[in-house]
């Protein structure tokens, strides 16, 4: 049961991002016929799916929702904002569904109370636009159709066919017609039923020369084929494409291509990609356990077999690095995962503030890691909503100052060597530099002297400061009490960097920088009284050992000479609140690190090995550790630390 | 003529156009215990075949045409099989 609840949470996640995306494609363009089918194929599905479960209301609405598509797709109604408005409040009902049903099993309260409403909105629809089709619009199939089909499928076929049902007009025989000639140039014909509509007419009504017949038929062909046989007389015909149920209960109405379709996509649980990907770094710092044997062999004054071991070593460093490189590209999933949520909520945001606002996404090709991907959601979505709510003008003030009354809000990704780059970009009002200086001030971020000193790139980044989002600012939208600062640190976990651009007038850019995956890092293991941590060696621009008598305290901080400079130190186990050591060994190990302009140093206890792994960020509770940059696992299967140490010094 | 009168049978031969139903309605008014023979038609209109529904004749033979013996012949055999319930 938990699994198949598990199951429709993820089908039903994607149906509703494909409907969702269809019907946002119909509001620009209702004549697009491929998203009319798609999003009919995906609430199709999404209700054969619903069907199996106990979703009280969820079925009936899904049910209406189905139908009015299928109206749209008869040409019975028209495709407009009367139609998709309501299907759209569809969609944004069930994706906040689902959450609560994969937890429970069950429709939330609050949805299951929304469902009359919805009901309401749906049967408001045909009311207005179908009169005369109520009656038979009950079911997407007309009945005609399905007890047709039932008949034909009772002796086991399941191919997709078209339903045909011909009513020869009575007077066809005087314009030429042979209406079951006709049936006989149907392509794949599958079943074929003629009877008299009217049955049995007295023998003194009954004129030969006019036709009283309905002839229905099954053909295996396809839609086109057969339209193309009733070209002449459509107005006589009706046509249904039926596909096969597929084990289903009834016949569905349009062919389910991804079922139908042999894919070559395998949906792997990422958690097994993660083992591989585990068991590949272990292999990494298996394999450098060879280099030593190669010394070894040498100082046995085995060359020969030092020669054979390096060898080894050398093949084994490029399978190794070939196969971590391609589970790696396993865990790589396109951008699209995550920008393909934002039309949705971006039109209802922007619903929300009576603004009009065209979102143009681009790049969502571009692939990154899994984790990377689904991290970017939350900030990017912060950020967007920031745009529409702070940087894009009401529709009056933008006419005002002569930009276009819709504003323009851009998503672009584009791949930079290892790096993804991700801009947000609006046309809105842009910051002021002199405002977030006066606020910076105002909430004791920078001095007045300080800023004075900023030039209006650097005033701008003051936005990314903790405590910077004001009071004023918070609305229900973007305030949340989540400002920009909690934005930069969850691109900082991931690796990546928030950089920000704004003119005045014209609009506001932040750019975002992330690695494409989480490569391999190549780290320095220390130690610090019991304790060992990781500290990436390229922060690292070198160590040296300190004899205890080169410290010199100064005020309340240490410092000591390296090469003619004054060095700050700072002791690693004080950064990390971890208590002293009982005895100070006789030398300090220093690491000499680059802080911003200046160099800093570290103490610790010992430097130790050196390796190669895969840094993992922080997920979970441990997520907001500062100092923390994430955790690796060593070869001994040992989880280490990895620290931040720009991080842990500020 | 394609729609004639035999001693034992009304038979169709040939291709059977839409102006012979005259022809085969008179018959079956006339002589309801013949059953109507389809092996000789190569082609028979839709509206000798409504004529065949409304008087629901007994039907020997079986037309050359793979359509008309496969298809036709059983629905409107389904036919009157369903109209006698």
């Amino acid at each position: 049961m938990d699994e198949l609840i598990a199951q429709f949470a993820i089908e039903a996640r994607e149906l509703v991002q494909q409907a969702s995306d269809d019907l946002l494609a119909l509001e620009g363009n209702p004549t697009g016929r491929d998203r009319l089918e798609g999003a009919f194929r995906a609430i199709h599905t999404l209700k054969g799916s619903a069907a199996l479960f106990e979703f009280g209301p969820m079925l009936r609405v899904l049910h209406r929702a189905e139908d009015l598509l299928s109206q749209a797709r008869a040409g019975k109604i028209l495709i407009n904002a009367n139609l998709l408005e309501p299907l759209l409040a569809v969609i944004a009902w069930i994706d906040d569904s689902i959450d609560g049903i994969a937890q429970a099993g069950l429709l939330p309260d609050a949805q299951e109370r929304q469902a009359p409403r919805l009901l309401g909105l749906l049967s408001v629809e045909t009311a207005d636009h179908d009169a005369d089709a109520v009656g038979d619009a009950r079911t997407s199939i007309p009945d005609w159709a399905t007890s047709l089909y039932q008949r034909f499928a009772s002796s086991g076929n399941d191919e997709t066919v078209v339903a045909i049902r011909y009513e020869p007009h009575a007077e066809c025989f005087f314009s030429g017609d042979d209406p079951i000639a006709t049936m006989a140039r149907l392509p794949a014909i599958r079943h074929l039923s003629v009877s008299l509509k009217e049955p049995a007419p007295s023998p003194g009504a009954y004129d030969p020369f006019r036709s009283n017949l309905l002839i229905e038929a099954i053909s295996a062909g396809s839609l086109a084929e057969v339209v193309a046989v009733f070209r002449l007389i459509p107005d006589q015909v009706k046509l249904e494409p039926i596909s096969g149920p597929a084990g289903g209960a009834g016949p569905t109405a349009v062919s389910d291509n991804t079922s139908v379709r042999p894919s070559s996509i395998m949906r792997v649980d990422s958690a097994r990609i993660d083992r591989l990907i585990e068991i590949a770094g272990e292999l990494i710092t298996a394999k450098n356990r060879l280099a030593p044997l190669v010394d070894d062999a040498r100082n046995h004054g085995n060359g020969p077999l030092a020669r054979q071991i390096a060898a080894s070593h050398t093949d084994i460093e490029r399978l190794v690095a070939s196969l971590y490189s391609a589970v790696t590209q396993a865990r790589m999933i396109p951008l699209e995962h995550t920008f393909r949520r934002f039309p949705r909520l971006v039109r209802e945001t922007a619903l929300k503030l009576g603004k009009t606002i065209d979102l143009v996404i681009e790049g969502e090709t571009v692939e990154a890691d899994r984790e990377i991907v689904e991290s970017l959601f939350e900030p990017l979505l912060h950020l967007i909503r920031n745009g529409l709510d702070h940087g894009i003008e009401a529709e009056a003030d933008r006419v005002q100052q002569s930009k276009p009354a819709r504003g323009h809000l851009v998503l672009r990704a584009r791949q930079r060597g290892d790096q993804i780059e991700i801009e947000v970009a609006d046309d809105g009002c842009g910051m002021d530099p002199q405002r977030a200086k006066a606020t910076a001030i105002a909430r004791g971020l920078v001095s007045e002297s300080q800023a004075a000193t900023l030039s209006e790139r650097e005033i701008l980044q003051l936005a990314f400061a903790p405590g910077f989002s004001t009071a004023a600012a918070v609305t229900d939208l973007s305030g949340r009490g989540v400002g920009l600062d909690v934005v930069q640190r969850s691109i900082q976990s991931l690796g990546g960097t928030v950089d920000l651009r704004s003119t005045v007038g014209s609009g506001t850019t932040f750019t975002l920088r992330l690695p494409i995956s989480f490569s391999m890092t190549r780290l320095m293991v220390v130690e610090v009284g019991d304790e060992r941590y990781g500290v990436p060696i390229a922060d690292v621009i070198e160590t040296q050992k300190l004899p205890m008598h080169a410290i010199q305290p100064v005020k309340a901080g240490r410092a000591f000479m390296l090469r003619n400079r004054t060095i700050p130190l700072l002791i690693l186990s004080d950064l990390l609140h971890l208590p002293l050591p009982d005895a100070t060994p006789g030398d300090l190990k220093v690491l000499i690190v680059k802080v911003g302009p200046d160099l800093i140093g570290i103490g610790v206890d010992a430097i130790a090995e050196r390796a190669e792994t895969l840094t993992r960020p922080l997920t979970g509770l441990l997520k907001g550790v500062s100092g923390i940059a994430g955790t690796t696992l060593l070869g001994d299967g040992k989880v280490l630390l990895v620290l931040n140490l720009e991080e842990l010094i500020q | 003529m394609t729609v004639t009168l035999q001693d034992d049978a009304i038979t169709l031969t040939g291709a059977c156009g839409v102006e012979e139903v005259e022809n085969l309605v008179g018959y079956l008014e006339r002589r309801q215990d013949l059953p109507v023979d389809l092996a000789g038609a190569t082609s028979i209109h839709t509206a000798l075949w409504q004529a065949l529904m409304v008087f629901k004749p007994v039907v020997t033979g079986t037309p050359a045409s793979s359509f008309t013996s496969g298809q036709v012949l059983p629905a409107f055999r389904a036919y009157l099989e369903e109209s006698q319930e």
